[in-house]
């Protein structure tokens, strides 16, 4: 361990290695507290509410499970950016980085489960979710099932992630990829769906958004919080994902955004993007990601050639856009659309 | 980088895959019988609301909040497919009176909102037992039943709660609601959607193949890795 340290001198002291995943947990929250308070459901007469605990709670949980499954995906995905070929460089890292995928996996698999709790308190105000409550949701409500089918992924990725920790990269590195990418697959599911032939479409394109954000965002605070000693390799590698994925990103999440209101009554749009609180923050995130969209390109063209340490600062500002934007996003998945 | 998008097609295949049928959508009211902002001289015995697709059973809730916060719905709501109507007890005071809803999307969601309409003349209900010719603008004093909190299960015609209306009329309505709605069990609309979206079943099904299917792969991928091994 000692000689394979030499080699790589970790650079990162604690503090720095907790910034990128700090500023983007806290960007995630600030966002979704902020959104979810201009986007909470009005009173209405009559109809008794669910309180401030799940009113709040939920949309908390929410934004720590999709925390969770970022860190997976983005510690899935470094062995691949990293490279086999210089294992003496290499392994030092991913000796640190394996069981933080298993801790994360974990945290993601309990988050998913708490949603569910949560999700169920939302339909039952007033009453604390039994376990009766709990099964008759998960049976009847399809979000439900999604969160349940996202823990076993999630506990899937941990029993893999184990696997890792005691075999090192003789357990395949897409094998841990996928199972991470299939736990997020049920997540669109909890968000708005319409009735029409494009409901397979846009699923789709929500599916596509989610991963391709995922591996985005994972995948450049992993890059840029443990393989700082190696970034002259690393960082071309990731760049060229991280291009696939704003393509990506941005093109499904227009889909899937403006597709969704187009075929929802009282939608119409282009009107419906400033007068109802999905359009508003559909806008929002097309800023967000009109924001990403030069830093990131400042990061692949000017610094990647010159390794400064301004590429940490830059990071650090991407890192903080895309905790706003994830923020942002759990707060659409309950916006009101009509 | 090219096996790592291979993973990213198969996992896009996978969700194509594992994706229900198109039943599920977001929920949006798209009319109302009576019509939202409607001026009614005769008091509705039913509320209707209509949604664009059919809403989730077992999760709706229906009230009708009267003059003075009085509550006025007789039973919980009943869901048949897009329309989810609750029976309203003979309306009492004249005013406006809010239909408010919080149903759950069958994107599993819940979806409130409220619709408005305005009785004229004052409804039978309100000439039963204190003030007959209760004034059209009649305020909580004219109300005449205290608002029952609970759901009457049997309720009558007319007043159910007669020895209520005396002392305590205008705090109570405000305080609250009925209680939670609980759908008369409609055993066929349970099955189509229990078919629409799978149910618990299904997806303990999905979760224990994709399991089998990970585990092949996982012990597959070791034997590889462990034989290229002894061949190096």
């Amino acid at each position: 361990m000692t000689t394979l340290t030499a080699a790589a001198p970790p650079r990162a002291t604690p503090t720095t290695r907790l910034l990128l995943p700090g500023l983007f947990t806290v960007g995630a929250l600030l966002a979704v507290v902020i959104a979810s308070t201009l986007t909470a459901e009005e009173a209405v007469p009559g109809i008794p509410l669910p309180g401030p605990a799940v009113e709040y709670g939920l949309p908390i949980v929410r934004v720590l499970l999709d925390l969770a499954a970022v860190a997976v995906v983005g510690l899935s995905v470094l062995p691949k950016l990293l490279g086999f070929d210089t294992p003496d460089t290499t392994e030092p890292i991913m000796r640190r980085v394996r069981p933080l995928a298993v801790t994360a996996a974990w945290a993601w698999a309990i988050t998913a489960l708490l949603t569910i709790v949560f999700q169920t308190a939302e339909l039952s105000p007033g009453a604390i979710p039994t376990l009766g409550m709990i099964a008759d949701y998960v049976d009847s409500v399809g979000a439900g099932q999604g969160m349940l089918f996202s823990a076993a992924c999630a506990l899937v990725a941990a029993g893999i992630g184990l696997m890792a920790v005691r075999f090192g990269e003789k357990v395949p590195a897409e094998l841990r990829i996928v199972v991470a990418l299939f736990g997020l697959l049920p997540i669109p599911v909890t968000g708005h769906a319409v009735d029409s032939v494009w409901h397979d479409p846009l699923m789709i394109s929500m599916e596509l958004h989610v991963m391709g954000a995922a591996v985005w965002t994972g995948g450049l605070i992993a890059v840029m919080t443990y393989a700082r000693p190696l970034l002259p390799e690393v960082l071309p590698r990731f760049s060229r994902l991280a291009t696939v994925c704003l393509l990506l990103v941005s093109a499904s999440g227009l889909v899937s955004g403006l597709g969704t209101m187009a075929l929802t009554p009282g939608g119409e749009l282009p009107g419906a993007l400033l007068t109802t609180e999905y359009g508003l923050l559909v806008v929002t995130k097309v800023v967000l990601t009109a924001a990403l969209v030069p830093v990131a390109a400042y990061i692949r063209f000017r610094l990647m050639r010159q390794q400064k340490t301004s590429v940490a600062v830059w990071a650090a500002a991407e890192v903080s856009i895309m905790g706003l934007a994830y923020g942002v996003a759990v707060a659409i998945t309950r916006a009101s659309i009509g | 980088m090219r096996r790592l998008l291979t993973v990213l097609l198969v996992a896009c295949a996978a969700a194509w895959a594992l994706m229900p049928g198109a039943a599920w959508a977001h929920d949006v009211l798209v009319g109302s019988d009576p019509a939202d902002g409607a001026r009614l001289d005769a008091a509705p015995s039913e509320v209707t609301l209509v949604f664009n697709t059919a809403v989730r059973t077992g999760y709706a809730h229906v009230n009708v909040t009267g003059p003075g916060g009085t509550s006025w719905a007789d039973g919980s709501a009943v869901v048949r497919k897009e329309r989810v109507s609750v029976k309203v007890r003979p309306l009492g005071a004249a005013g406006e009176y809010v239909v408010g809803y919080r149903i759950l999307s069958s994107d599993g969601h819940p979806v409130s909102g409220k619709v408005t309409f305005t009785l004229t003349r004052p409804g039978p209900g309100a000439e039963a037992p204190a003030t007959p010719g209760a004034t059209p603008a009649a305020t909580p004093t004219a109300t005449p039943t205290g608002t029952p909190t609970g759901t009457p299960t049997a309720a009558p015609t007319g007043t159910p709660v007669p020895s209520a209306a005396g002392g305590d009329q205008a705090g109570q309505g405000a305080v609250s609601p009925t209680g939670p709605a609980s759908t008369a069990p409609d055993l066929s609309m349970q099955a189509a959607e229990a078919a629409a979206n799978g149910g618990a079943g299904m997806a303990v099904l999905w979760i224990g193949g994709a399991l089998l299917v990970l585990a092949a792969g996982t012990v597959v991928a070791l034997r590889r890795s462990t034989r290229g091994e002894d061949r190096a």
